[in-house]
């Protein structure tokens, strides 16, 4: 299903949750919707579900403004972030649920209710489960029973809160890849919420990067990771070293050093910031045209690489950089030496 | 030291002494036989006193059926009533934000707070013959003090706060969120209200009747006020059991108060063994 919403905004009291989204999902699509908390993205989730009705704004799912459908009537399966599987019923009674309630004349028999239970429990993994209660299930099987129950109404577009928030780590893992796998077999239209920035980049075709009731980027992961539209998103996807700067054509001038500058040309100076990546920045015995003099304060292993702290000489502001184990043993690098470091990516933005 | 491996003593890791479990064991059982059992026990031994032909008679006097009668009328109308109203002022206050809202909940408990002699003297004030809506109400031949409508309103004020307390802790934790899910697959409101919300309360709501019905049976206080004690008309059995005691009808007023306290012991029996038949469910109602 194709979904469109045009300057949807929500308030709560005096607390503006949404201001002006604009999106569109497309057929088939997995989106996620990414940024800290508060950013407004659970409740663009519970607009989308019919939980929450905007202010303002227009919402049309398949050509259709669906803005005055109840969620009862908008078939969109929803995963809550706590499951909320209704206690009182077992596994095989929550599934069944959304076909049983449905009106007499378009309701099932009981047999083709049973069939398609255990149709759902083998595709989630746990057809031997159907007799037990949430409470006698794992935190990883309530969710994909969560996610029967919401499959069982063929809903058009599956929306997921915060999907695998409340699950360890190993779990989390193998569910990502189930629950992709799953979205592409079934053809589904999916959008789920996150404030994890790996899982979003991982699991989605397009992120959605939100932050105080904005959509600050939307694009393909490779997209907003490698070309962040604003300083926001670039220091949420991923850590960011921020450098005042100075910006001029298509080069900023950083202390007494002047770089090329990724994202950005100008016809005039402007003052900005400047974000380096740690993994953007090499690491040098002599200095060089274009190298800022840095002393090496402190170095610790970061799983598979070498983080270093470096105190820049020219200003006493600080760099993270991140090398390889195999750069820092070839280098000698060691706490305490003069060093160079070179920026080999760097993005800046105006200040605003 | 060789039987120490025989015959472990059982210890547990905050180590109380055993001394101090033995005198909190002995305390709490000592106090509940003292209080609770030794009572229980002497109605049914005075009861029974005489033998179980006057005991009988006392149960199948006229009068005494009247006011078993009548009790179980009173309770009839009373718990319904305060079962749909429990209800929906547990349901507002667990589930909607709304002005005014703290000022319901501390009104509900005001029934627990106010003695119930108190209650009852408040519907005199009201409906009596000389009191506020007294007269208007009798100028249409409608009376509410000394009949069983006065008796139907004090018992409804009286035990008004059971069937609510129990459930707005109950609904407050649970929240909103099953019954979003509900919606979201298609339920209608009703629906979810039968298939999600209620069987949720259930137990406390089951518990709260009951709760509510003992009391309803067995209050005294504000009854007694309203009600004008006319033998075989407004005479519930708790008043019965204090006319038929001031007349040191011994065996009589026992008899009758063997009855409400068999209602108190039979209470507490179906809520066992509906617990135990439903144990499974009631443990995925109270814990997630």
């Amino acid at each position: 299903m194709t979904i469109t919403l045009s300057d949807i905004t929500k308030t709560f009291g005096n607390y503006q949750a949404l201001r002006g989204i604009d999106l569109q999902i497309k057929k088939g699509e997995f989106l996620a919707l990414l940024g800290p908390s508060g950013s407004g993205k659970t409740t663009l989730l519970r607009v989308l579900a019919g939980l929450d009705f905007p202010d303002e704004g227009r919402l049309i799912f398949d050509g259709s403004d669906v803005q005055h459908t109840s969620a009862r009537e908008r078939r969109v399966g929803f995963v809550f972030q706590h499951y909320a599987l209704f206690r009182h019923m077992t596994v095989a009674e929550n599934v069944a649920f959304g076909i049983k309630v449905r009106p007499r004349r378009e309701r099932p028999s009981k047999a083709e209710i049973s069939d398609r239970v255990s149709e759902l429990l083998r595709l989630v993994q746990l057809e031997k489960f159907g007799n037990r209660y949430p409470t006698q299930l794992s935190g990883g099987q309530r969710q994909r029973i969560a996610l029967a129950r919401a499959l069982a109404i063929e809903p058009k577009v599956l929306l997921l809160d915060e999907p695998f928030g409340a699950l360890d780590a190993k779990v989390r893992k193998d569910l990502r890849r189930w629950l992709r796998q799953l979205h592409d077999e079934m053809g589904l239209t999916s959008i789920f919420v996150t404030h994890d920035q790996e899982e979003a980049l991982e699991l989605a075709d397009q992120v959605a990067v939100m932050s105080e009731g904005r959509i600050e980027q939307i694009g393909t992961p490779d997209q907003v990771y490698h070309n962040p539209a604003t300083p926001f998103v670039f220091e949420f996807l991923g850590h960011a070293n921020r450098l005042s700067c100075v910006i001029e054509g298509d080069e900023v001038k950083i202390g007494d050093i002047t770089v090329p500058v990724q994202n950005i040309s100008t016809t005039r100076q402007i003052a900005g910031i400047a974000f380096v990546r740690p993994h953007d920045i090499a690491l040098h015995h002599l200095a060089g045209a274009k190298t800022l003099p840095v002393r090496i304060r402190h170095m610790f292993t970061a799983g598979p690489g070498v983080r270093l702290e470096l105190e820049r000489q020219d200003t006493n502001g600080f760099l993270i950089a991140d090398l390889s184990h195999e750069q820092v043993q070839k280098g000698a690098f060691a706490v305490g030496q003069a060093a160079a470091a070179e920026l080999t990516l760097v993005s800046a933005f105006p200040k605003s | 030291m060789s039987n120490s491996a025989v015959n472990p003593v059982r210890r547990n890791a905050r180590g109380e002494p055993t001394w101090l479990r033995v005198l909190l064991i002995a305390t709490s059982l000592g106090f509940i036989g003292f209080m609770l059992v030794l009572p229980l026990v002497s109605v049914f031994v005075e009861a029974l006193a005489k033998g179980l032909t006057p005991y009988f008679a006392a149960i199948i006097d006229p009068d005494a059926l009247s006011a078993i009668r009548l009790t179980l009328f009173v309770a009839a109308i009373a718990v319904p009533c305060n079962l749909v109203f429990g209800l929906c002022a547990a349901w507002a206050i667990a589930k909607f934000d709304f002005y005014g809202k703290s000022v319901l909940i501390t009104l509900i408990d005001l029934p627990f707070s106010v003695s119930p002699v108190i209650s009852g003297l408040i519907y005199v004030l009201l409906f009596g013959a000389h009191g506020w809506l007294g007269p208007t109400l009798d100028h249409y031949g409608i009376k509410i003090i000394f009949t069983t409508s006065g008796l139907v309103l004090a018992t409804i004020f009286v035990t008004f706060p059971f069937i609510a307390r129990e459930l707005i802790p109950l609904m407050q934790e649970q929240g909103n969120e099953e019954e979003e899910a509900a919606i979201s697959l298609g339920a209608s409101g009703f629906q979810t209200f039968l298939r999600v919300t209620l069987p949720n309360v259930a137990w406390g709501l089951l518990y709260g009747v009951l709760l509510c019905n003992a009391r309803a049976m067995g209050e005294f206080g504000a009854v007694s006020v309203v009600s004008g004690h006319i033998r075989g008309l407004t005479n519930t059995m708790p008043l019965h059991v204090e006319i038929l005691y001031n007349e040191y009808d011994f065996v009589g007023a026992f008899a009758v108060a063997s009855l409400l306290a068999l209602l108190a012991l039979v209470t507490l029996v179906v809520k066992s063994l509906l617990e135990w038949k439903f144990g499974d469910r009631l443990a995925a109602g109270i814990k997630h």
